[in-house]
């Protein structure tokens, strides 16, 4: 495996995503933004779960993916904090230059950013099953449902990361990464309703399937997060990522080159 | 060892680098020397496969830097311009990061090797935000010797240290340069008369000329012709006498004394130049050919291509610092 020998200096063979992803979880845990992030979504979670419960209190089963629900609509605010820095700082500093020189294939700088950043939005999703075992005290929850949603919400993240840090990839600036990355999310969270308004026009309602199925929620409202476990949502959401995360690696890719 | 073929870089209209030929030997130090903007990053990112050229070629230890990208960039140590590195990280972490992408072994004792090669043992686990802008300068250099690799390419070194850093660094680029290929770039003229083997001169995209500094001296030498007197008193006082010289075509001042331009190459104007200022009760304090220092080929090269009387800020700027070190 050995190559490139000189001297006492010994080449062998790497996985560089992995070096970027250890590096990116890393800094996520050592800068305040996460525990804020954190503890921003389980104290807010914290509010809505206790009201939910006193309401919905007697009924069987409970419902549990009511708090994966409103983790996936608050990615839209996230997301967008995971992902602003990963890429504009980079650009901004500099520091892409010495990357982009190393015997490594961008996707592995791309894929390795993602991957953090993904992980983090796991730990978060950890975090929150403790509602759910609070759920099980009290009632009698469907494992297969909290199953579904906890996992689609999982799916649901990264897709949501990975459309988000395409922004970064565009601009140096992280506010504008954020900002338009909260937007596309939103757009595309939203994208169900704009299907209902197509529908009922003439002229374009044959464009309506098509915004429903490009949407998150169509593939996670009514789906997963009842524990119904579609093979298309699941396809729906890798390939989210998959072309999310190309797009980016293009978009470094030619921005390099214009530099 | 570097060969560049007719390399070009364009940015849509604009022209960066025009066509440039050269070769950086092994064991050698080869100089790039130009004003800020004459292409030199622009070249130095196309030969560490950054950005691809838009047309000629350029190999890297015998590897394509455009189609063997990746074999160009396993061999080559790169310093970029500005020395870009993770504030956030200490010397040792930000440099095993880098070990790790390019699967070197045994990644924190190399690590450790090479920032007490650079002198930075001390200071391995301190923040590099930090670090002073000469010791950033000495972990980027750390981070292009890394992975030990045959070519060296370093984008304007020196720049923001101050005089004994200076020289440090050039010490330890003349080190390197036994026993790898160093392409380094500078603005400063004495800078590559003193460190580098072979020099390449590049303005607006072009190179103006190469070769080792004894080479260029005495090439231009040939093709001079124009001499400097200085003299006791102000030059503008024995600038008349001198313009008025029949050897004489041109004379104006420059260097605290006069540059004459003599009116025909095979004619020798500095006989006549002395009499004359002898004649005229001024002692002659010097008087010998233009161009014997890198600062002054440099003004020579430059002047014929851009034609115009007046020197870049940039280049008598750097002839200034030159005195005055």
């Amino acid at each position: 495996m050995t190559e490139l020998t000189r001297n006492d200096v010994q080449i062998g063979s790497s996985v560089p995503f992995w070096a970027v992803f250890k590096r990116e979880l890393a800094l996520y845990f050592r800068s305040p933004i996460a525990y804020a992030i954190a503890f921003a979504v389980i104290f807010f979670l914290s509010i809505l779960f206790n009201g939910y419960i006193s309401q919905a209190a007697g009924q069987a089963p409970a419902p549990s993916g009511y708090i994966p629900s409103i983790l996936t609509f608050l990615t839209f605010l996230i997301a967008p904090l995971l992902t602003m820095r990963l890429l504009a700082e980079e650009q901004r500093e500099g520091t892409l230059e010495v990357l982009m020189t190393l015997p490594m294939n961008e996707a592995h700088f791309i894929v390795g950013k993602f991957l953090a950043a993904w992980a983090y939005w796991t730990v978060l999703i950890l975090l929150t099953v403790v509602y759910h075992i609070v759920l099980t005290q009290i009632g009698v929850p469907d494992l297969g449902e909290a199953f579904g949603a906890y996992f689609g919400a999982w799916l649901y993240g990264g897709t949501v990361i990975a459309v988000s840090m395409i922004w970064s990839a565009v601009t140096e600036d992280q506010i504008v990464a954020a900002f338009l990355g909260a937007a596309t999310i939103l757009v595309l969270y939203l994208a169900e309703i704009a299907a209902v308004a197509l529908a009922g026009n003439g002229d374009l309602s044959w464009l309506s399937g098509f915004v429903r199925e490009l949407g998150f929620q169509a593939h996670y409202d009514a789906t997963l997060s009842r524990g119904i476990l579609r093979a298309e949502d699941i396809l729906y959401f890798i390939l989210m990522i998959v072309v999310a995360l190309f797009i980016t690696t293009r978009i470094v890719e030619i921005r390099r080159w214009r530099s | 060892m570097i060969e560049v073929e007719n390399l070009t870089k364009s940015y849509g209209e604009v022209v960066a680098v025009k066509g440039i030929s050269f070769t950086a030997r092994p064991g050698q130090v080869t100089g790039f020397l130009g004003p800020n903007g004459a292409g030199k990053t622009t070249t130095m990112r196309m030969l560490t496969g950054f950005m691809p050229p838009t047309s000629g070629k350029a190999s890297v230890a015998g590897y394509d830097v455009f189609n063997q990208s990746l074999e160009v960039r396993k061999r080559v140590g790169y310093l970029p311009e500005n020395v870009p590195l993770y504030r956030d990280m200490s010397a040792l972490g930000y440099l095993t990061y880098i070990g790790e992408i390019r699967g070197v072994r045994n990644v924190k004792a190399r690590a450790m090797d090479v920032l007490e090669r650079v002198g930075l043992g001390s200071r391995a686990n301190s923040h590099i935000r930090a670090l002073s802008k000469g010791m950033r300068q000495r972990v980027g250099l750390a981070q292009a010797l890394l992975h030990n690799p045959p070519v060296l390419i370093l984008d304007e070194p020196t720049i923001g240290l101050d005089p004994i850093q200076v020289l440090e660094l050039r010490q330890l680029v003349a080190e390197l340069g036994r026993d790898h290929t160093v392409l380094f770039s500078t603005h400063i003229l004495g800078e590559a008369e003193q460190v580098c083997d072979s020099v390449v001169i590049i303005n607006q995209g072009s190179i103006v000329a190469q070769g080792s500094p004894t080479e260029l001296r005495s090439t231009l030498l040939e093709r001079g012709g124009r001499v400097l007197v200085r003299v006791d008193v102000t030059p503008e006082l024995a600038l008349p006498i001198i313009r008025d010289l029949s050897s004489v075509a041109h004379a104006e001042i420059a260097f605290d004394g006069i540059i004459a331009t003599p009116k025909s190459v095979e004619f020798d104007p500095r006989p006549q130049i002395a009499r004359a200022l002898i004649e005229h009760d001024m002692n002659l304090m010097e008087l010998r050919p233009l161009a014997v220092n890198l600062e002054e080929i440099f003004l020579e090269l430059t002047r014929a291509q851009t034609a115009q009387p007046n020197q870049p800020v940039e280049a008598l700027e750097s002839a200034s610092e030159d005195e005055s070190a």
